[in-house]
């Protein structure tokens, strides 16, 4: 990939409507259908989230980030994702990247639920999902703070000889953190395998991009370190796979890190308790237009990959499986008392070696 | 056995580990092309190449914060700060992420990294190149502080900690690089959690660590001529603190004092007297004293600096006055 010369940073009211007739980027068709059907899962995920944490004698607590409206960017990773090789690694809004990894919904939500059954044993929360096996470095609730995590998994990956990258994803707020420039210098300095996503969904919290960063074209803070920067659609999932996917294979062969931003946008709130004052009902009304998920189904349609029955379908199994998943969470037992002293330290005390 | 320096002893314990263990490295400010700000890496870079002995920008959270992913990902980074002190711009990393990643994750994760580099007071360095970081980390569920007094205990502690599959804070000092002491040439480690009595004695018990275990022991010989026989114990681990052997100890002498260069106020030195008084009150007959720094920043000027900090004299008064002396 080429250094490419900054383009504007698209607000949600200049994107353009993007390709229909694009080429599809997924692997086979059937992986069209599972990414699609992904994408579906963790809207279904997210939007149950939000009545199971809104509903009365609420059984989710904390913080809670929903990732609905930026499904393309999870989802779009994992269609490059080298699972036993790759990691990834993002911030506290985490469900849709676990989830697109592979882990069990029935575990993301028992571990809001804060059930002994969830991911982190009702541990970590919302905000801190993690699953070694699928290489998820996990949920950092610390805004910017996984940012020099993501990229210590790529030296660990250079200094072993293993051809794979860690993905480090992070919001626009993260990128005027300090640990951001830190981070950023120490990867292409060292030629590390990072391919660092901002997902830049328009809004830290309730401060708007262009409140926040003297640079608005957000791709232009990736630059001064010497390494490839650029931003693209991160609502159109075969951008997503073929830029990400670009980036992933320049990190695996030793080339070094990327920066990338993906332009999003979230439908909810930044967390549970935001009643979104900042941004108007007509904003959210053309965001909408740009649905991640409508338009890939669309394209999907278009292409004759999917029939409209097959979406229907689709729709009801990630129905089936959320409802699943929130039995499961319900009737999960809660950690017993003494697992509040479990899990701190990996050695016994005193130690000898 | 062979006399070495306290510097000496850290880079033996280093380098064998290194040679023993692919997986560890060694990461810091002027730790390789520089040889180390204090010399402690001198020659490392010769001996394992820039692979594994690695220049890092002046990065602070960066650098902490890619070591402990290299952690989480299988290596066994060595992290050297210049100074404790400049640990503050990167405690995030250490209190977030290296202490609490395990328990955040439901025990999938291990984060097997040494942290190390002088701590305390050193020599008129002033108030931002002289913080005591031994009460800031040892609060911390999730991490393990060690800070050894000697040679022989740097080497085996290093060792071990190099070794533990936990986080390790391992507190030098500036002030005992150039110490020298006997270390055998035959290999050994110390285990961690385990406090040493270095002098036993049946009056008073003196609790001390690190740079000040010389005050302890010095105030210790001067008592002698006082016919206070002084018992110290040396904790080298701080977290978890090892609080059989005070007991003991307390329970024999029922007198206590503690000698640390922290602040007076949610110091170490505090957090240990809680310790004693939950497991020794009833032993006691005399309240505690302690022997800390004055509650003011770290001065400039030499006589001032002295002035702040603990000494052998501080010590005997405290001492004398538990004795009722």
């Amino acid at each position: 990939m080429n250094v490419t010369e900054p383009t504007a940073n698209m607000s949600i009211n200049t994107m353009e409507q993007p390709r229909v007739k694009r080429q599809i980027k997924a692997k086979s068709k059937e992986r069209a259908r599972e990414l699609l059907r992904m994408m579906m899962l963790i809207r279904r995920f997210e939007e149950r989230t939000y009545q199971e944490y809104t509903r009365p004698g609420q059984r989710i607590g904390g913080f809670c980030h929903l990732y609905s409206g930026q499904e393309a960017v999870a989802v779009g990773i994992s269609a490059v994702f080298q699972k036993g090789k790759d990691y990834l690694i993002t911030a506290y809004r985490d469900h849709g990247h676990s989830l697109a990894l592979g882990m069990d919904p029935k575990a993301a939500m028992a571990e809001m639920f804060g059930r002994a059954t969830g991911c982190s044993k009702g541990k970590g929360g919302s905000m801190h999902f993690f699953e070694v096996e699928n290489g998820n470095l996990g949920g950092h609730g610390i805004v910017g703070s996984q940012i020099p995590l993501g990229t210590g998994a790529a030296f660990a990956l250079k200094y072993k000889g293993i051809p794979g990258c860690c993905f480090t994803l992070f919001g626009d707020g993260a990128i005027n953190q300090g640990v951001h420039n830190e981070a950023l210098n120490l990867a292409s300095l060292w030629r590390l395998p990072v391919v660092f996503i901002v997902e830049n969904n328009k809004v830290a919290m309730g401060t708007q991009v262009e409140r926040a960063s003297a640079e608005r074209e957000l791709e232009r803070r990736g630059s001064g370190y010497n390494m490839p920067y650029r931003a693209f659609d991160g609502n159109d999932l075969d951008e997503v796979i073929e830029v990400v996917g670009d980036a992933a294979e320049r990190a695996r062969k030793g080339e070094g890190p990327t920066y990338l931003v993906a332009n999003t946008y979230r439908f909810r709130g930044h967390s549970m308790s935001d009643a979104m004052k900042y941004r108007s009902k007509e904003e959210l009304e053309r965001a909408r237009l740009r649905d991640p998920i409508i338009l890939y189904e669309q394209r999907l349609l278009q292409q004759g990959i999917i029939t409209t029955r097959d979406s229907e379908e689709m729709e009801s199994e990630v129905r089936q499986i959320v409802d699943e998943a929130v039995k499961f969470a319900d009737t999960s037992p809660h950690p017993e008392p003494e697992e509040l002293y479990t899990d701190i330290l990996s050695e016994k005390y005193p130690l000898h070696k | 056995m062979p006399e070495i320096q306290f510097r000496e002893a850290l880079r033996q314990a280093m380098v064998e580990e290194m040679e023993r263990d692919e997986t560890v490295f060694l990461m810091g400010e002027e730790v390789g092309e520089y040889n180390g700000a204090y010399k402690v890496s001198e020659g490392m870079l010769a001996r394992f190449g820039p692979k594994r002995i690695i220049d890092t920008p002046i990065s602070e959270a960066g650098f902490c914060g890619l070591g402990i992913g290299a952690a989480m990902c299988g290596l066994r980074p060595i992290v050297e700060f210049m100074s404790w002190s400049f640990s503050w711009v990167a405690i995030d990393q250490l209190v977030n992420n290296a202490a609490n990643v395990r328990y955040m994750s439901g025990g999938q994760f291990r984060v097997p990294i040494v942290f190390r580099g002088g701590n305390g007071i050193a020599h008129q360095l002033g108030a931002t190149h002289s913080h005591r970081m031994d009460a800031v980390y040892s609060r911390i569920p999730g991490l393990i502080v060690v800070a050894p007094s000697n040679p022989y205990d740097a080497k085996g502690l290093l060792k071990t900690s190099i070794r533990c599959d936990d986080p390790v804070i391992f507190l030098e000092s500036e002030m005992m690089l150039n110490d020298r002491g006997e270390v055998p040439a035959e290999e050994y480690t110390l285990p961690l959690g385990v406090a040493d009595v270095k002098r036993t004695g049946s009056d008073v018990t003196i609790i001390s660590w690190s740079k000040c275990m010389k005050y302890a022991l010095k105030a210790a010989e001067m008592l002698e001529a006082e016919d206070i026989d002084a018992e110290v114990i040396d904790l080298r681990t701080l977290r978890p603190l090892d609080e059989q052997t005070i007991s003991q100890s307390i329970r024999k002498t029922h007198r206590c004092v503690i000698v640390d260069e922290d602040w007076p106020y949610c110091g170490m030195g505090a957090g240990i007297l809680e310790k004693v008084y939950q497991h020794c009150f009833d032993d006691l007959d005399a309240p505690v004293k302690r022997v800390c720094s004055e509650d003011v920043p770290s001065p400039y000027n030499h006589y001032l600096e002295l002035q702040m900090q603990p000494n052998p004299e501080k010590v005997v008064a405290a001492v004398k006055e538990v004795c009722y002396r």
